[in-house]
C-alpha cells in the first residue's frame, strides 16, 4: 500500500482544502499521514470525546445567541452596542482556529461571550444562522443516524421558531441575510469550503474537517471517514478491473467486481482443467519450461544476459544471471503472454539455439542446476537456497 | 512490476512443490483428480505466495485443509508455515453474524415500513440502493474465500488483494498451459 499513502494524503488534503493556510497545513499532513499508518478503527472512534464537548459548546453558544436574537429585535440593535460585542466576534475564530487553541481557550471565549452586551454583528449571526440551517438540510439531505436527531431537537425547533420570526419582520438586513442563507444551502453540500471542527492535536487521532453545511457530529465525521476509507478502495478497484471507468456508484461497481472475481476464479478451474488434458501425468517439466520457450525468447531480447554469460562460468555468477533468467523468462512468458509472439519464438528456436551456440554450456548448466533443485525440493521447505539470497530480498509484496 | 513477477515466481516454485508433491501420493490418477489436484495446489500456492499477510489466504489455506486428504498435501506443502498459518486465523466471530443478521432484518422491516408511510422518490431511491449495495456485498463476501467475518472496508481491501493474486496466478497458468500446448504439438 505504498503507492496509496500519498494518494490518500492528497485526497485528505483535497477534502481539507487550505482554509487554515500553510503550517496547519503541514501539521494537518503529518498528523493524516500519522493517522493513516496507524490506522484502525479505534482511532476513529477515539473522536467522539473531543467531538461532543465541542458540539455542546456550540449548541450553548448558539442558544444563547438565539436568545439575545430574539430580544435584540424587539430592541433594534444599538450601533453603540456593537462596540461591546468584540468578543462575540471572537466565536467565529475559535471555530476556526480550533486546530490551535484548546479547549481551555474555548472555555475562555465562551465565558466572555456571555458576560457580554447583547449586540448582534450581522457577519456572525449570519454564520451562526448558515451552520444551523446548513447542518439541518445537511441532516435532512445526508442519512443521517437517530443519535444526530436525539441530540438536536431543541436547537432545531428554537430555530424555526427564529426562522419564522426572521421572515415575518421582513427587515432588509434580515431578508439579506435569508437570502444569503439560502444561496448557501443550495451550495452548502457542493462547497468544498470548511467549517473549522478541528479537534485537540494528539498524534493518533484522525483529523477530519466537517465541510460546509454537513453536521459536526461525532458519529457523522466517523461515518464520513469510513465512506472516504470506502470510495477511495473503490477507486482503486476501478482501476483494477477493466472496463470500470464509465460506472459510477457503488452498486454498479460491485456488480462488476463480483463478476471480474467470478471470471477470473472460473478461468482458474478452466486452466487447471486444460493442463490435466493436457498432461497425462501432473508434473511441471520445468526443461520444456525453459528450454523451448523461455531462453530463446530472452536471449534474443536480453543483451545483458548475454553479457553476463561472456563473464564466465562461476558459480556465484550463475546464480545472478540466474535471477534475471528466470525473471525475465517468466516476465516474457507471464506478463503479456502474445499469442503471435508465441509463434514467432516456436519458429525461431532453430535460429535463435544456434546463436546462442557459445554459451549453451551455461544453459545445459542452469538446466541441470533446476532439475537437481526440483528433485529436491520435494521432501524439505522449499530449497532454492542460491535463490534465497536474491529473489526474497526482492519485495514479496504486491505493489498497489 | 517487481513485486508482481517476484509474487508470480514465488507462486509457480510453490506450485510446482504441489504438483510434485501430488503426484506422488498418487501414480495413476483420473481426470478430474488431477483437475482437482492441479487446482488445489494452485490455490494453495497462492495463498502461501502471500505469506498469510491477508486474510483471505488464510482463510483459503484453512478451508483446504478442512478435508483430510487434502490436508496432507496443504501441510507438506506449506511445511513449518503450516501452523503458524491456521493459528492466526481464528473464527471467533461467527456469532456476532448471525445476531447482526437478525438484528438488521428487524430494522429493515420498520425502516420499510416507516418509508412507505413517508414514500418520495429520493427516498425510495435511496432505499433501494441501499438495499442494491447490500445485497451485492453479500455476494462478494460469499465468493471471496474468509469474507464472512469482514467488514466493509476491509472487504474491499481483500477484495483488491485477491484480485491481484488471482491475476498472476490465472496469468502464469495460461503460460504453463500455453507452453505446454507449444512444447507437445500433437
Amino acid at each position: 500500500m505504498n503507492r496509496a499513502l500519498p494518494e490518500t494524503l492528497h485526497y485528505l488534503e483535497y477534502i481539507t482544502g487550505n482554509v487554515m493556510g500553510a503550517p496547519l497545513k503541514l501539521q494537518q499532513q503529518q498528523q493524516s499521514q500519522h493517522s493513516y499508518l496507524n490506522e484502525t478503527q479505534f482511532n476513529v472512534f477515539s473522536l467522539p470525546p473531543q467531538a461532543t464537548q465541542v458540539q455542546q459548546l456550540q449548541d450553548l453558544i448558539n442558544n444563547d445567541s438565539e436568545v439575545r436574537e430574539l430580544v435584540n429585535q424587539s430592541m433594534k440593535s444599538d450601533p453603540g452596542l456593537e462596540n461591546g460585542w468584540p468578543d462575540f466576534g471572537k466565536y467565529p475564530i475559535p471555530r476556526t482556529g480550533f486546530a490551535t487553541t484548546s479547549s481551555l481557550e474555548m472555555d475562555y471565549s465562551i465565558s466572555r461571550t456571555c458576560t457580554s452586551p447583547p449586540t448582534v454583528v450581522v457577519a456572525e449571526r449570519d454564520s451562526v444562522l448558515t451552520d444551523k440551517m446548513a447542518s439541518t438540510i445537511g441532516r435532512e439531505r445526508f442519512r443521517k443516524r437517530k443519535a444526530d436527531k436525539a441530540q438536536n431537537p431543541k436547537v432545531v425547533v428554537a430555530e424555526d421558531t427564529r426562522d419564522k420570526r426572521i421572515k415575518g419582520d421582513a427587515e432588509e438586513v434580515e431578508s439579506e441575510v435569508t437570502e444569503q442563507n439560502n444561496n448557501r444551502e443550495t451550495s452548502a453540500d457542493k462547497s468544498k469550503e470548511n467549517s473549522m471542527v478541528s479537534e485537540v492535536q494528539k498524534p493518533d487521532y484522525i483529523h477530519v474537517r466537517a465541510r460546509r453545511g454537513q453536521a459536526t457530529d461525532s458519529h457523522s465525521l466517523a461515518e464520513r471517514v469510513r465512506r472516504e476509507k470506502i470510495s477511495e478502495r473503490m477507486k482503486y478497484l476501478q482501476d483494477l478491473v477493466p472496463g470500470c471507468n464509465k460506472i459510477t456508484g457503488k452498486a454498479g461497481m460491485l456488480d462488476e467486481i463480483i463478476n471480474y472475481v467470478q471470471s477470473l476464479q472460473r478461468q482458474v478451474e478452466f486452466l487447471s482443467m486444460k493442463l490435466a488434458a493436457l498432461n497425462p501425468r501432473i508434473e511441471l517439466n520445468m526443461d520444456n519450461f525453459f528450454a523451448k520457450e523461455m531462453f530463446p525468447a530472452f536471449m534474443g531480447s536480453f543483451p545483458t544476459v548475454g553479457n553476463s554469460s561472456e563473464m564466465g562460468n562461476s558459480a556465484f555468477l550463475q546464480f545472478n544471471p540466474m535471477q534475471q533468467v528466470v525473471t525475465c523468462g517468466l516476465d516474457m512468458a507471464i506478463n503479456p503472454p502474445d499469442m503471435a509472439l508465441r509463434r514467432t519464438t516456436s519458429t525461431s528456436i532453430t535460429i535463435t539455439l544456434q546463436q546462442v551456440q557459445p554459451s549453451s554450456h551455461w544453459e545445459t548448466d542452469l538446466q541441470s542446476l533446476y532439475n537437481s533443485e526440483f528433485l529436491q525440493g520435494r521432501s524439505a521447505a522449499f530449497p532454492s537456497q542460491p535463490f534465497t539470497g536474491a529473489l526474497e530480498a526482492n519485495n514479496l509484496k504486491m505493489e498497489m | 512490476m517487481g513485486a508482481r513477477s517476484s509474487f508470480k515466481l514465488e507462486f509457480l516454485k510453490k506450485w510446482a512443490l504441489g504438483l510434485k508433491i501430488c503426484s506422488s501420493l498418487a501414480k495413476d490418477m483420473s481426470f478430474l483428480e488431477r483437475k482437482k489436484a492441479i487446482k488445489l495446489s494452485a490455490d494453495v500456492a497462492m495463498a502461501s505466495a502471500r505469506d498469510g499477510t491477508t486474510c483471505w489466504s488464510r482463510a483459503l489455506i484453512a478451508n483446504a485443509s478442512k478435508q483430510d486428504d487434502k490436508k496432507i498435501i496443504v501441510r507438506t506443502m506449506l511445511g513449518s508455515e503450516f501452523k503458524k498459518i491456521t493459528k492466526s486465523s481464528s473464527s471467533g466471530s461467527f456469532k456476532p453474524e448471525k445476531r447482526v443478521r437478525s438484528k438488521k432484518i428487524l430494522r429493515r422491516s420498520c425502516a420499510i415500513t416507516r418509508i412507505r408511510k413517508t414514500a418520495t422518490k429520493r427516498v425510495l431511491a435511496c432505499s433501494i440502493a441501499k438495499r442494491l449495495v447490500k445485497k451485492r456485498t453479500q455476494v462478494l463476501k460469499g465468493i471471496v474465500p474468509g469474507g464472512e467475518s469482514m467488514d466493509e472496508v476491509s472487504l474491499l481491501e481483500e477484495t483488491l488483494d485477491y484480485i491481484l493474486s488471482l491475476q498472476a496466478q490465472v496469468d502464469v497458468m495460461r503460460g504453463f498451459a500455453n507452453t505446454q500446448v507449444l512444447s507437445n504439438p500433437k
